[in-house]
């Protein structure tokens, strides 16, 4: 039966490499620190707030993560510490400009395949066509003009800080999608070890309950 | 004090005789491994599954303009909400997961042969309840997956003969679906554990009455029997441990694994996804489905491909117990019908191309040929095996077994 399980096994093994995504997206790594996740509030407040919401992110969610009050303060302007991140641009506004309505940020790198690595080669994929044209490498059609102007930059210093800035506006993101990872992580530890050690505590039971069988 | 309470309660209750009976005396065959863990656990998940699914009612809204923002309410503001919805979530992949291998096991030792059909039938109604459940949590989320999940499966039901159009506006209470198939899904996904419940009860009684199979195929000798508990309690919850372990693990790091990115958009009616997936435990059954190029061939194909196990004790026609252990053509078959079942699920999985509709009807032809083909494989299999001469192991199971049945027929 193992032998057949086995193969069973290599089966599947040679079957998942189609199962992964076929557009190649820069490997990225989120940086799930309080400090990168601040610089991505700050660098989403300049570039992406003025279209984009994130109805389900509330500032106050941002202090309880442990983001500086006065940067906070800042940042809302007249809005409470209760109100969602939500942008200014009305629906009928946006539609005039660019004829669709910027979808809300709350969820996007958990909306997408690909996560925050496509959220980043998204971001950073603008490039100038031929004819001087902005497109982007993986979202030909997008109706979002390059909000980080890489397409326009050569200057080597100026593009590795626009992709600093993209970086951290990814991992601000990733938190406002899921902003219970960490804890989320940290309590698997406890709860997984725990186990362990309890399914050990277990299996002994089980051999000497069974060991009565032999005598 | 306690003997006395104890005493109390047997004289209006059969408590006592109810444990002797069923747990302490209860007889279990000796050699069962852990392949017969899943049954327990499919147990478990259910209990899981109605708990964190009762605390995440609390919480909930089956309204369609604000069904996405209450998960998302659940998901942040809620004290644990993420971990009752993960739980929740990779709870009903894993309850696909436990029944899958608890039906594989039931045909590799051909678990559903005589006296144990009833319970293979109950199950065979378990399974269908376990797949309508699911499919309707599916749509209470309100992402586009959801929708057009629920769009695409309702719309199936407009092949039933003659009142077709009428069964899909029934089902979904609107001409699409909307707030009405909304509330309707999540009354009734509320409502179904329950029958599942009364479903396992009568699996359950069954079990009791004509006991576990085992590996051998036979019924054991009672010297060969042990009781349930403490021998088998103990083994079931060293299982349900490394099980827990395996679970957790998925809820706390890879959570989204179960989602869909999909689904974390809201329902739209207007913007169809490029390519809508089911989840992965209906993916070979859609495969089928796809397969067949006429709409109502394939909603019968699929159909069918549920429901066709309940034949097999009519299609398996060797004398010869213990399944797979003990057949070696038949095991082969088992394997195969295994692999094949990947091969539709991976073809259900990808978006359809010429090449992956071919390797589907294949694989599709291949799945109910091999239900087709078992009772003439099963007897040919049966004769060469006499022939060659049975090793002394099995003719002892056989006229063991023949024995069994001679002294019921007499009593």
């Amino acid at each position: 039966m193992n032998k057949y399980m086995a193969s069973l096994a290599l089966c599947l093994t040679i079957v998942s490499p189609a199962f992964s995504a076929e557009t190649k997206l820069e490997n990225f790594q989120v940086d799930t620190s309080v400090i990168a996740v601040e610089r991505g509030v700050d660098a989403f407040m300049n570039s992406c707030h003025g279209c984009h919401s994130l109805k389900y992110v509330h500032f106050r969610d941002l202090a309880g993560f442990g983001i500086d009050k006065d940067r906070i303060t800042a940042w809302r302007g007249d809005s409470t510490l209760d109100s969602a991140m939500t942008s200014l641009l009305t629906d009928e506004a946006s539609l005039q400009s660019f004829g669709k309505v910027p979808p809300d940020l709350s969820m996007i790198v958990r909306a997408r395949e690909g996560g925050a690595n496509y959220v980043y080669s998204y971001l950073t994929g603008y490039y100038l066509t031929p004819d001087g044209k902005t497109s982007n490498h993986y979202f030909p059609l997008t109706k979002m003009p390059d909000a980080l102007e890489i397409s326009t930059t050569t200057d080597p210093v100026k593009r590795s800080g626009i992709m600093e800035q993209a970086h951290d506006i990814v991992s601000f993101l990733s938190w406002a999608a899921d902003p219970h990872e960490s804890e989320r992580e940290s309590l698997g530890y406890y709860v997984i070890g725990y186990l362990i050690l309890f399914t050990i505590l277990l299996y002994n039971v089980k051999l000497q309950v069974w060991s009565r069988l032999k005598a | 004090m306690a003997s006395r309470i104890i005493e109390w309660i047997d004289h209006r209750f059969p408590l006592t005789s109810f444990i002797k009976h069923e747990l302490t005396d209860y007889p279990t065959p000796r050699n069962l491994g852990y392949w017969w863990n899943f049954g327990f656990l499919a147990g478990f998940v259910l209990m899981l599954q109605v708990l964190t699914g009762l605390f995440l009612a609390m919480h909930y809204k089956p309204d369609a303009a604000i069904a996405f923002d209450s998960i998302q309410h659940i998901m942040r503001d809620v004290n644990y909400g993420w971990l009752l919805r993960f739980m929740h979530s990779t709870g009903a992949s894993s309850f696909f997961l436990v029944i899958y291998i608890h039906m594989a096991r039931t045909l590799y030792y051909g678990s559903y042969r005589s006296p144990r059909e009833l319970m293979w039938w109950t199950g065979q109604g378990l399974l269908l309840l376990l797949m309508a459940t699911a499919f309707m949590g599916y749509l209470l989320p309100w992402g586009q997956m959801s929708f057009w999940g629920a769009t695409v499966i309702t719309n199936l039901f407009r092949a039933t003969p003659f009142i077709g159009d009428h069964v899909v506006v029934w089902l979904r209470g609107d001409y699409a679906v909307g707030d009405d198939t909304l509330t309707r899904f999540f009354a009734l996904h509320y409502l179904f554990p329950f029958l599942i419940i009364g479903a396992v009860v009568v699996h359950l009684v069954a079990l009791h009455s004509v006991k576990s199979s085992n590996p051998s195929g036979i019924d054991l000798a009672d010297k060969d029997n042990i009781p349930l508990h403490p021998y088998y309690t103990s083994k079931d919850f060293f299982g349900l441990g490394v099980f827990l372990i395996l679970y957790f693990i998925v809820v706390f790091f890879f959570p989204h694994s179960v989602l869909e990115p999909a689904n974390n958009v809201p329902a739209n009616p207007l913007i169809t996804p490029d390519h809508i997936v089911p989840e992965w435990y209906f993916l070979p059954f859609y495969a089928i489905l796809r397969s067949v190029p006429n709409m109502v061939g394939g909603v019968v194909a699929m159909g069918l491909s549920v429901m066709v196990f309940a034949f097999m004790p009519f299609l398996d026609r060797s004398r010869i117990p213990g399944g797979g252990r003990y057949r070696p053509v038949y095991r082969i078959m088992f394997f195969l019908f295994m692999l094949d079942i990947l091969v539709l699920g991976y073809v259900g999985y990808v978006p359809p191309t010429s090449k992956t509709i071919a390797i589907g009807q294949v694989a599709t032809f291949f799945y109910f040929g091999s239900f087709v083909l078992l009772p003439f494989i099963s007897r040919a299999e049966d004769k060469w095996l006499f022939k060659r001469g049975l090793p002394a192991k099995i003719k002892a199971l056989i006229a063991s077994e023949e024995e069994d049945k001679r002294k019921r027929k007499q009593r």
